[in-house]
């Protein structure tokens, strides 16, 4: 348990809230019907890791759908059948880089190395923000992606459930495995959503939202914090490795860029 | 054309390319699929790393609605910002505006400066002319363009701009200054502010050849 009284203090205030939200979206009789292979996740507050100076330490993020599962490749042929200009000889490069799809077979055919129940990676936010759109979709934003990602299987405040801290550190420390599982195999989390953790990282519509460097308004404290060593001296939850990584991760990304390792999925407001 | 456009100076068949883009586009709308999906049907080939791929509109202080592609033609000078900014897009517009006097004189006509705002709720083209009045940008060579919050949040994406709406609704954003050439693909950024402008100006002159 975190020594720290504050962190005990705000972390009980969001137990109570959170267990009551996680519990009112599976519950409540009013509860919108989510979409086929969405699960609702109820309002609530995202917490960013890092706030602009006299900004407050939280985000409301109001009540939306989210794909229980990330897009897998068979979905994503779908996508590029339908949508010729998505297909790997087709793409332009300024919307996604060449190693776009690199590991299917062909334009058409997925192939050994992409599995139709695999998630899909390889794709550059364009061709994420494209494929939700013809969906009728949309990339979720960070604070609702990061929002959704807290909740752990028993609680939407999974950042004060210590076992499940462990385990998410321990996939945060290992190095992506050479053959991706298939989408769906975990555990959901308390909102009934897979895989947030532990297969892929995920596009969000905003990842280019860090302010890292050359900020409108002079805050270089804040460069400071993310480039010096002590960085976590100025983040609000100095145990949070994995939300480290994420942001990390997602500054280091530019549109057109595709990964090894990152997909995305889909929400919808409602 | 609106004398706030860059001027076909190039040739006749630039402005006609760009007028038949934003045709070929409107025709085909009646697709019924969504942007993301259509075909893009452009009449003459654009580059692959071209930001006039993209299929956004904008409008100008002018209430003039444009896609990029528009701007085709001549070099452009580009950086986001939002009219309400108190203190980084002033300074922007400042090294922009340096720039520009910076220019040699047979060059200096033959570059548009484009400013695209952040704030897609308050910045409505009366708020962009107001900010180029305040700023004393003159009409000719400068554009000025808002966009939807989805198509504003691409060409940042694009151009390499981070940025978010903090919570008193002013936007904390990349200070950067971009360097599109005629054919709209980035040849040159300097970010930061108060920049020096000697080497923009150097690129901007053997864009502009």
């Amino acid at each position: 348990m975190n020594p720290r009284t504050n962190n005990l203090v705000l972390a009980a205030a969001v137990m109570l809230a959170a267990a009551a939200m996680c519990a009112a979206a599976t519950a409540v009789a009013a509860a919108p019907v989510a979409p086929a292979g969405m699960a609702i996740i109820a309002a609530g507050e995202h917490r960013p890791l890092f706030v602009l100076p006299n900004e407050p330490q939280t985000v409301p993020v109001a009540q939306f759908a989210l794909d229980k599962l990330p897009v897998t490749n068979g979905e994503f042929l779908d996508f590029v059948r339908d949508n010729p200009r998505w297909r790997r000889s087709a793409v332009k490069r300024l919307f996604a880089d060449a190693n776009y799809l690199k590991h299917w077979a062909g334009d058409l055919e997925p192939g050994e190395a992409a599995r139709t129940n695999q998630p899909v990676v390889w794709v550059s936010w364009f061709a994420a923000k494209a494929f939700a759109q013809w969906k009728g979709k949309r990339l979720p934003t960070v604070a609702e992606w990061e929002y959704a990602a807290a909740a752990s299987p028993r609680r939407a405040d999974g950042e004060n459930d210590p076992e499940y801290q462990r385990a998410l550190r321990h996939w945060y420390s290992m190095p992506a495995p050479a053959e991706l599982s298939r989408v769906g195999a975990g555990l959901p989390n308390c909102f009934g959503v897979f895989d947030l953790h532990g297969l892929v990282w995920e596009w969000t519509s905003d990842f280019n939202s860090a302010i890292i460097t050359g900020d409108a308004r002079g805050d270089t404290g804040l460069d400071r914090q993310l480039f010096c060593g002590a960085g976590s001296a100025g983040a609000k939850d100095t145990g949070n490795f994995p939300a480290f990584m994420r942001y990390g991760f997602r500054s280091s990304l530019k549109a057109p860029y595709t990964v090894h390792n990152l997909g995305f999925r889909c929400a919808k407001d409602l | 054309m609106n004398a706030h456009l860059p001027a076909p100076r190039c040739s006749v068949p630039a402005a006609l390319l760009a007028i038949a883009l934003g045709l070929t586009s409107c025709a085909t709308v009646s697709s019924e699929k969504p942007p993301c999906c259509r075909e893009l049907k452009h009449s003459a080939p654009i580059p692959e790393q071209s930001l006039y791929q993209l299929d956004s509109q904008w409008t100008s202080d002018q209430g003039r609605v444009i896609r990029l592609a528009n701007l085709q033609g001549q070099p452009q000078v580009v950086a986001m910002v939002f009219t309400s900014c108190e203190f980084a897009c002033p300074i922007i517009v400042n090294d922009m505006k340096r720039i520009a006097a910076g220019l040699p004189p047979e060059i200096r006509g033959r570059v548009n400066f484009t400013l695209i705002s952040f704030d897609h709720e308050r910045d409505t083209p009366e708020k962009l002319l107001a900010f180029r009045k305040r700023m004393g940008l003159p009409m000719a060579g400068w554009t000025l363009l808002r966009g939807e919050a989805d198509d504003v949040r691409e060409l940042a994406a694009l151009l390499g701009v981070n940025y978010r709406k903090d919570a008193r609704g002013q936007y904390a954003h990349s200070n950067l200054i971009t360097l599109l050439n005629a054919r709209g693909e980035i040849v040159a950024q300097e970010s930061g502010l108060n920049i020096r402008t000697e080497a923009m100006v150097e690129r901007i002159a053997a864009a502009a050849k």
